[in-house]
């Protein structure tokens, strides 16, 4: 096969339709990835008018632009809208671009994932943006401190929308943290070891495990004070023995992370773009490793940094404190990597590297700040001031846009196989730089003259109106930079000439596809053995054109990538990757109507589209995999491999066990908020325990466990190719799975006080519920392998489905169990 | 990971002390509170000292090297976000 009639081939196989079907339907990483990065785009020049507004606001003293209730959904929304709309799903469309072209691989490896997380994170959004133009935007502070959002406090919807909309796009967060994790370590280019992976594919790997980790946190706040709100479970309300402390510390246990979370895809930007800038290899690959693990365990323990000021004991402030003092050690490894590098490059000052050295500026002004904040008395007397929002500021516009837009004029010709003309993009350097250190330098210093965050106005007498005034002016010289920084990609993409392939002489696999680049990415998978390929292999774009690697012939249709044991980079097996397919769009929009239910009140009608998400999801999986075996396969090489059904740890399988770490995440949260509550809260011990409920404790411990055994065992008498014996075990287990959720809700109706009359009884509740649902889990997806096993779907050798079912199983049971002990121990303790 | 399990453990000790009042409670020149802290740092950094010897006996490679930073990175950690255990007021 030529290489036209091999493009024409893959094209078919991998494309998309034209128009509104294609935009619908397609699941490809590069349409999902650039939609991502547009939206995010679209987003941030939302959250920047709002920041203007605010600056607008607070330009003189005593101004009445706007009032203090517009003002204060200005500021939560500029916040939400800059967090959680702009930085995350940022970086999350860069690496769905990007990373199977560094990684030289076709697609990530749960496609129809990315686009229901895509899906999500637009309608999310939407909702919050037209909540904004209705003017019911939440206006309680990006972080929705209780008790100014519970009920008593915030009557309207705005509380509500943060919550639900937020939770919302979060399933979009995990969604991709999970697609990017499995990945990065099973969906790479054979013979590429972890230690030869590129440092961007590092940073993302590392970034998506610590979102697996640090969003549960935040979305079972948000549940919890969702369902206080709306059902009156005093998890936060000190009266009947809450703790408003126990959100801002599920918060900030989110919260801190998530500035590591945003900085560190920016810091794997920089890693890859400044050596090309510097025309050399990057300095200390293994430390910036090693440093960026150090920095991810590190960023977890910061959190109570952001609680300096709540009162909490001077011994537990140390620790925080001296964690937040030590995190600077890992960071300042990158930094000297990159000085070093630099150093012992020949550095070229073209766009990017003009991007790169505003990062440097800003980004240690932010870190230092960040230092002296750590320090407990420092942290006293600037807590709540515009220092504060200076330093913030410094580190995330430092940390993440600057790189970002390095990132953007250094992958622009990629995305649009168009080269970059005129100076405009130096001019909006200049804007941006200028414009930004106008706006937030003198913000220090208006801090430090006490200016308090959040405050929508203030009197002449307070001497900070030049300071307000010159910040201003800078904050408007910053849009404009902003603005041009759009004009000059939209001229890039609509009128610049073509450029050629690697126009940067860079090393790494992306720009071994032809630019624009094709559906399928490269017409044939490399073999790599460095870890800048196109360095090493001058000709390997050439070759790989050729049909010379892996995978070149496209075979029944199928959508093939290469998967690979994770730490040696050897050949496992074949993936194939679903098609195009209208289910992501159809199930976020089910997903969106049980969240908008819950949003305007409707309980009554939340079941449906949840039932309709749950059939879906039994479509979802149904769709795929076959009813023979195909055996081990050819794909290059003289060498074969068997596809990812007949293979042992396949994607699918990789993806569930993260979607369960990120689950027991939200169970240990759930019982770190259980244990607060009990030490810490006020009010307790509660006027009432559970009275008995060991009959029923019981009961559901044995379903589970039998539940557990059960599917294990159908797991093994398919394999062992008993299909009949299999499909009964599955029938059992989730038979055994129906009896342990009624034994659950029955210990609760029976045993445990009603949930509104404490804290205590509200939790007990949550956790059985927990338990329920996931029993319930277990349920479907024991049913599903019974279903797939009558079907023909299952035999010795494909064994995903029950393999998935026990993984389910076995969570469900250690989750119910757990529950058990947690909620039964106070009928006996003294 | 130790380091977190070791922080989040000392955190907790921290909490479920000062509540139930062990920094009331003498012992041996201190408190039981300063004892039951002072104690489990200590375990601590000699887990970090056991899992960095064993990163020393690793086979060479980038795992070993990457495995052996680590490691020292957790027991720096341990020994200076445990350090208020000694240094600082128990529950005030």
């Amino acid at each position: 096969m030529n290489a036209l009639r091999r493009h024409r081939a893959l094209t078919a196989i991998w494309g998309a339709p034209r128009g509104w079907r294609g935009t619908i339907v397609s699941v490809n990483h590069s349409d999902i990835g650039r939609r991502f990065i547009l939206a995010a785009f679209a987003f941030f020049a939302i959250g920047g008018v709002l920041a203007m507004m605010i600056r607008a606001q607070l330009a003189t003293p005593g101004s009445a632009f706007v009032g203090p209730d517009i003002y204060n959904q200005l500021f939560t929304m500029h916040g939400s809208i800059m967090m959680f709309l702009f930085a995350i799903p940022m970086f999350e469309g860069l690496a769905l671009y990007l990373l199977p072209k560094m990684l030289g691989s076709r697609d990530m490896a749960f496609p129809r994932l990315s686009a229901f997380g895509w899906w999500c994170y637009l309608f999310g959004g939407s909702i919050l943006i037209a909540a904004l133009a209705m003017g019911v935007a939440p206006d309680g502070g990006w972080f929705m401190y209780t008790p100014l959002s519970s009920r008593a406090y915030s009557p309207g919807i705005n509380a509500d929308v943060w919550l639900l909309g937020i939770t919302f796009v979060e399933i979009s967060a995990i969604a991709a943290a999970v697609e990017i994790t499995v990945s990065i370590l099973k969906l790479r280019a054979p013979g590429m070891r972890l230690d030869q992976m590129p440092l961007f594919a590092w940073y993302m790997l590392i970034t998506a495990l610590m979102m697996i980790v640090a969003f549960p946190p935040l979305i079972l706040g948000s549940i919890l004070l969702e369902v206080e709100r709306a059902f009156d479970w005093p998890f936060f309300d000190p009266a009947r023995g809450g703790s408003p402390l126990l959100w801002q510390h599920l918060f900030w246990l989110f919260g801190h992370p998530e500035v590591y979370i945003i900085f560190l895809p920016a810091a794997g930007v920089i890693s890859t773009v400044l050596p090309v800038m510097a025309r050399t290899r990057i300095l200390g690959y293994g430390w910036i490793v090693a440093a960026l693990l150090a920095m991810a365990f590190l960023s977890f323990g910061l959190w109570v940094h952001h609680m300096f000021a709540t009162g909490i004991p001077h011994m537990a402030l140390g620790f925080f404190s001296a964690a937040s003092a030590l995190v600077a050690i890992p960071t300042a490894v990158q930094v000297f990597a990159w000085i070093g590098t630099l150093w012992n490059g020949r550095p070229e000052l073209k766009l990017p590297m003009l991007y790169l050295l505003g990062f440097f500026l800003i980004f240690v002004i932010g870190g230092l700040t960040g230092v002296m904040l750590a320090m407990v008395p420092f942290d006293w007397q600037a807590h709540d001031t515009h220092f504060v929002v200076a330093h913030l500021h410094y580190v995330l516009v430092g940390g993440f846009v600057f790189p970002m837009m390095a990132g953007a004029y250094y992958w622009l010709p990629h995305f649009t196989g168009r080269a970059r003309g005129g100076a405009l993009g130096s001019a909006a350097f200049w804007l941006v730089f200028l414009g930004f250190n106008l706006t937030f330098f003198l913000m220090h210093l208006t801090g430090l003259l006490g200016m308090r965050r959040r405050v929508h106005t203030y009197s002449e007498e307070m001497g900070w109106t030049w300071l307000n005034l010159l910040s201003s002016m800078g904050s408007f010289v910053m849009a404009f930079g902003f603005a041009l920084f759009a004009l000059d990609v939209a001229l890039q993409i609509f009128w610049s000439r073509r450029t050629r392939r690697n126009p940067w002489s860079a090393g790494t696999l992306e720009w071994a596809s032809p630019i624009p680049t094709p559906a399928y990415n490269i017409a044939s998978l490399p073999h790599v053995g460095d870890r800048e390929p196109l360095a090493a292999q001058p000709a390997l774009a050439l070759k790989l054109a050729r049909g010379e690697g892996y995978l070149a012939e496209p075979r029944h249709g199928w959508r093939e990538a290469m998967a690979v044991e994770s730490t040696t980079g050897a050949i496992d097996h074949i993936v194939v990757l679903p098609g195009n397919t209208r289910l992501p769009i159809v199930t976020a929009a089910m997903t969106g109507g049980f969240f908008l239910s819950l949003l305007f009140g409707f309980y009554w009608l939340a079941p449906v589209p949840l039932a309709l998400v749950v059939v879906l999801a039994w479509r979802w999986a149904s769709v795929l995999g076959h009813r023979e075996d195909f055996g081990p396969l050819p794909i290059g090489h003289g060498q074969t491999a068997p596809i990812h059904r007949e293979a042992a740890g396949a994607p699918g399988w990789w993806g569930s066990a993260f979607l369960l770490v990120a689950d027991g995440t939200l169970l240990a949260s759930l019982l770190f908020g259980y244990a607060f509550l009990w030490v810490v809260a006020p009010n307790w011990p509660p006027p009432a325990r559970i009275d008995g409920g060991f009959l029923l404790g019981l009961t559901a411990a044995a379903a589970s466990l039998a539940g557990v055994g059960l599917a294990r065992r159908g797991l093994a008498a398919a394999e062992a190719r008993a299909p009949i014996a299999a499909g009964r075990a599955a029938a059992g287990a989730a038979a055994a799975q129906a009896v342990c959720i009624v034994a659950l809700l029955s210990l609760g109706v029976t045993a445990l006080p009603a949930p509104e009359t404490h804290a205590y009884a509200a939790a007990g509740w949550a956790l059985l519920v927990y338990a329920a649902l996931h029993a319930a889990i277990a349920l479907l997806c024991t049913a599903f392998a019974g279903a797939r096993i009558a079907s023909g779907h299952v035999s010795g050798t494909r064994l995903l489905e029950p393999s998935v079912a026990r993984l389910f199983s076995d969570y469900s049971g250690a989750a119910t169990l757990i529950v058990l002990v947690c909620v039964l121990a106070p009928a006996i303790a003294p | 990971m130790l380091w977190a399990f070791g922080f989040s453990l000392l955190y907790a000790l921290h909490g479920i002390g000062c509540a139930g009042g062990w920094d009331e409670v003498a012992m041996a020149g201190a408190t039981l509170f300063r004892w039951a802290l002072v104690g489990t740092w200590c375990l601590l950094c000699l887990g970090a000292v056991a899992l960095m010897r064993r990163a020393w006996a690793a086979p060479a490679g980038f795992e070993r090297g990457l495995g052996l930073v680590s490691a020292l990175a957790g027991l720096a950690a341990i020994l200076v976000t445990g350090a208020p255990v000694v240094l600082t007021s128990a529950c005030a």
